[in-house]
């Protein structure tokens, strides 16, 4: 089998993927073969220019406006894909937002806003995908996590709580539905060039640098190819588990 | 498996096997005729037997169990086109009793027109016949139920005779306690046609007595779900009340008084008396009218009934019907007990059990063995008279006894106040833990995870399922309610699944007629006896009672009566006098109390 096969026959839903590590994951997943659908909120120029790219190179892609955040609107995507193409086997929670604020002046909207789009839009994606990965008894689930919820370092607050909280998803949720045959792991970067990061300020950045290893940030294109691999049968006993890609801090 | 009725996994440990089904075979060292049970360990089958002279052993029968199963039931298939007026098809081989001398005797197990017949000779009394189920696929398919049974902490009889000789229980029999019936008494206020013991009027358990015998079950068993005290009528006792305190233990998690409800109709201070301690009444209910009654209880008891369903209802003391379904007698009935089962709450759950025709009334009852109520013919009738509220194919054999023995449904209470039996969102193939020998799902870490899976189950088919969300927004409601994020105590975590769920059982006991020594080898309704033995029930009720065939059946040379031995001396096992003068006819209907 080849690389570019990962994901022959698979079908597989990316939130927030019209720009950043989640197009770059979407890129990589039609890539390997899975005919992919993605959500955004905004980015609609971003959103028709992906799916034209992925449409033009050959995959089977859809593009959906709606928010992580209602219900309706997923269940009327996963049904339109599930129409489409068959029962969702890949589910990747990247929708998320970045801001740096210190706590003192966090509003409670700031926070509400963040741990939403994070944690509560993770879990309604999931279980709007569930139904059909537990009928099948088969399905991959990967939480886009962050280096903030695993580790101590500089980062708001409320962006680490929400990835951290992430974390505490992953695990709970993987023991709870293993038993279907359906994995749920989580990755966990650090700084990387563009997506979220763009928010960071410079002093914080050149101070990631100085404890990486590497001595670089990452791409959206090195995350993106662990996640393709993770959500592969390929990856067949990894569940529960966050990999953290970070260049070594 | 683990049975889960008395305590979480882990407890008590299982049966090292499958009891699957009982054959004679040989003593390989002296050839002798010995009984041998077939059981799955290890993904194969094996014989185990006992004789007498040589002890245990065992062989191999065939390498692969889940094939050797497949064979078993095919063997009790039958083509359709020959359902009616073929040959008789020997199924299996079992042993049973002759009906006129209870000599255990070999039974072949023969399908015919579709129903199940035992065909037995004796040969004393010569041949005879039994039907056994009026649904041979029924009968057949039971076994495909066999699950592992679990040991008690410890035995109550050594193996040295063999089965049912040596009861009980011995380190032979298949199952553990599941439910302990302790007779506190052999005076009763009713004379039953059917009745099923052997009262003599003699006898009354005295509070010390039944402490000693919970001392041994507990030890015996951990944690039991339920006890339930029994008699003769134990409202009869004259110190019932502190029989219930005797024991209300924290290891028992229910304190259950089976009671024809008589005193209970009459006497609110008593039915007072039974809330304020938390006990539970089964309320012994065979039907509706007065012919139903005075066919199979000996006289019109309506208002009796009514006075006890009113009581029980006022004082919302939780309550479980019993209702022995007798041909001839009250099986037009069955519907009616469904729907009073379903529009009370505090009926928690209904137990059918077919006539037994065995004990001082039942022995002599007349029927004929061959044109009897058995399971399939009673979830039939409940399929037919409930209005579609329930269907035959709601209904499943109990794993954890012999799966001939019982056929259980549960039924989950929606939030609008209707129920959907569980057998329309849950595959009980798969899930064999939620069928359990209790009243009421309990709060169990193995029940929890069971309904986790059915959750997500019902989650993933919503759509199919009919009434898919209900459903859905019930078992939350149930979880909630069940399983609080505290630790809970063995009478809380039987309480909370009461009001969630409601049950039907179907149990059948046995008789002279259609007696199988393979049933008995893992029933798990015992009766503790005053001696330390732990009798199971249709054991004791063919050889051990002295009623099998109404009054003065003769015992066997083997057979223990009740309460005949007193290995403790001066322990003072019955009432003062060690036993009452016995009444008149006219002085056992006196309530006591």
């Amino acid at each position: 089998m080849t690389a570019a096969g990962m994901l022959e026959g698979r079908v597989a839903l990316v939130t927030g993927g019209s720009r950043g590590l989640g197009r770059a994951v979407v890129r990589t997943l039609a890539r390997e073969g899975a005919a992919v659908a993605f959500n955004y909120l905004k980015g609609e120029a971003e959103a028709e220019a992906t799916l034209a790219e992925l449409r033009g190179a050959g995959s089977q892609a859809w593009a959906f406006q709606a928010s992580v955040l209602d219900r309706a609107a997923l269940a009327a995507m996963v049904s339109a894909v599930e129409r489409e193409a068959g029962t969702i086997d890949i589910l990747v929670n990247n929708a998320g937002i970045g801001q740096v604020v210190p706590l003192a002046l966090m509003e409670e909207e700031d926070w509400d806003r963040m741990m939403d789009t994070h944690v509560k839009g993770a879990f309604l994606a999931t279980q709007a995908v569930l139904r059909g990965m537990v009928k099948v008894k088969r399905g991959r689930i990967l939480n886009v996590s962050s280096l903030a919820g695993v580790k101590m370092m500089a980062a708001p607050v409320h962006y680490a709580t929400a990835k951290a909280a992430l974390k505490g998803f992953t695990e709970a949720l993987a023991k709870e539905i293993g038993r279907y045959g359906i994995t749920v792991n989580c990755i966990a970067p650090g700084v990387l060039e563009e997506g979220v990061s763009d928010h960071l300020p410079r002093e914080r950045r050149d101070d990631y640098l100085r404890h990486c290893a590497l001595r670089r940030m990452g791409t959206v294109a090195e995350v993106a190819e662990v996640a393709a691999f993770l959500v592969s049968d390929r990856n067949s006993f990894m569940n529960g588990a966050t990999v953290v890609l970070d260049g070594g801090v | 498996m683990e049975c889960t009725t008395c305590g979480p996994p882990g407890e008590r440990p299982d049966r090292p096997h499958t009891f699957f089904s009982h054959e004679k075979t040989t003593c390989r060292q002296c050839g002798a005729e010995v009984l041998g049970r077939v059981v799955l360990r290890d993904g194969a089958v094996f014989r185990l037997s006992f004789c007498k002279d040589h002890g245990q052993s065992e062989e191999p029968v065939a390498p692969d169990a889940d094939a050797w199963v497949k064979a078993f039931l095919a063997r009790g298939r039958v083509p359709e086109g020959a359902a009616a007026g073929t040959a008789p098809h020997v199924f299996k081989q079992t042993t049973s009793t002759c009906p006129k001398c209870l000599a255990l005797v070999d039974a072949d197990v023969v399908i015919r027109d579709g129903r199940v017949y035992f065909h037995k000779t004796c040969a004393a009394c010569g041949p005879s016949q039994a039907l056994v189920s009026e649904d041979a696929a029924h009968y057949v398919g039971a076994y495909a139920f066999a699950r592992a049974g679990t040991e008690p902490h410890a035995f109550q009889a050594e193996v040295k005779e063999g089965c049912p000789t040596d009861c009980g229980t011995c380190s032979d029999h298949e199952q553990h306690t599941c439910l302990p019936i302790i007779e506190v008494t052999d005076h009763c206020n009713l004379e039953c046609p059917i009745c099923i013991v052997n009262n003599q009027y003699s006898r009354h358990l005295h509070r010390e007595a039944l402490g000693l015998m919970l001392d041994r079950l507990i030890a015996a068993e951990g944690k039991c779900e339920s006890v339930a005290l029994s008699g003769g009528e134990p409202t009869s006792h004259p110190q019932i009340l502190d029989l219930i305190d005797e024991a209300s233990r924290p290891e028992i998690g229910r304190v259950v008084i089976i009671t024809n409800g008589i005193r209970l109709g009459k006497d609110r201070a008593f039915a007072e008396a039974l809330k304020a301690r938390g006990a539970y009444v089964a309320l012994q209910l065979d039907g509706f009218t007065a012919d139903a009654h005075e066919k199979i209880r000996g006289r019109d008891l309506c208002k009796e009934k009514a006075a006890a369903l009113a009581i029980l209802k006022e004082l919302e003391i939780p309550t479980q019907l019993i209702f022995v379904a007798t041909r001839g007698a009250n099986e037009a009935q069955l519907g009616q007990a469904v729907e009073l089962l379903l529009s009370e709450d505090h009926i928690i759950s209904l137990n059918f059990q077919p006539a037994a025709y065995t004990g001082l009334g039942g022995g002599s009852y007349a029927h004929d063995p061959l044109d009897r109520l058995t399971i399939p013919g009673v979830i039939r009738a409940v399929a037919e008279q409930s209005n579609g509220k329930l269907r035959g194919a709601d209904f499943y054999p109990l794993p954890c006894s012999h799966p001939l023995c019982t056929s259980l449904t549960y039924l989950l209470r929606l939030d609008d106040g209707s129920f959907v039996p569980f057998a329309r969102f849950v595959d009980f193939t798969r899930y064999t833990t939620l069928l359990r020998s209790s009243a009421t799902l309990a709060s169990s870490a193995e029940i929890h995870e069971a309904m986790e899976d059915v959750i997500h189950d019902v989650f993933a088919n919503q759509d199919e399922i009919p009434r898919g969300p209900e459903i859905l927004r019930a078992l939350r409601r149930s979880i909630d309610v069940m399983f609080p994020p505290r630790p809970l105590d063995v009478k809380e975590a039987v309480r909370l699944g009461e009001r969630q769920a409601k049950s039907i059982f179907i149990h059948h006991y046995m008789d002279k007629d259609d007696f199988d020594l393979e049933r008995l080898r893992k029933c798990c309704h015992h009766y503790p006896q005053v001696d330390g033995r732990i009798m199971p029930a249709c054991g004791f009720n063919m050889f051990h009672r002295g009623a099998a065939q109404g009054a003065d059946t003769p015992l066997p040379s083997w057979g223990k009566k009740p309460w005949n031995a007193d290995p403790h001396a001066g322990t003072p096992y019955l009432l003062e006098g060690g036993s009452l003068p016995p009444e008149d006819g006219k002085t056992r209907l006196r309530i006591l109390g």
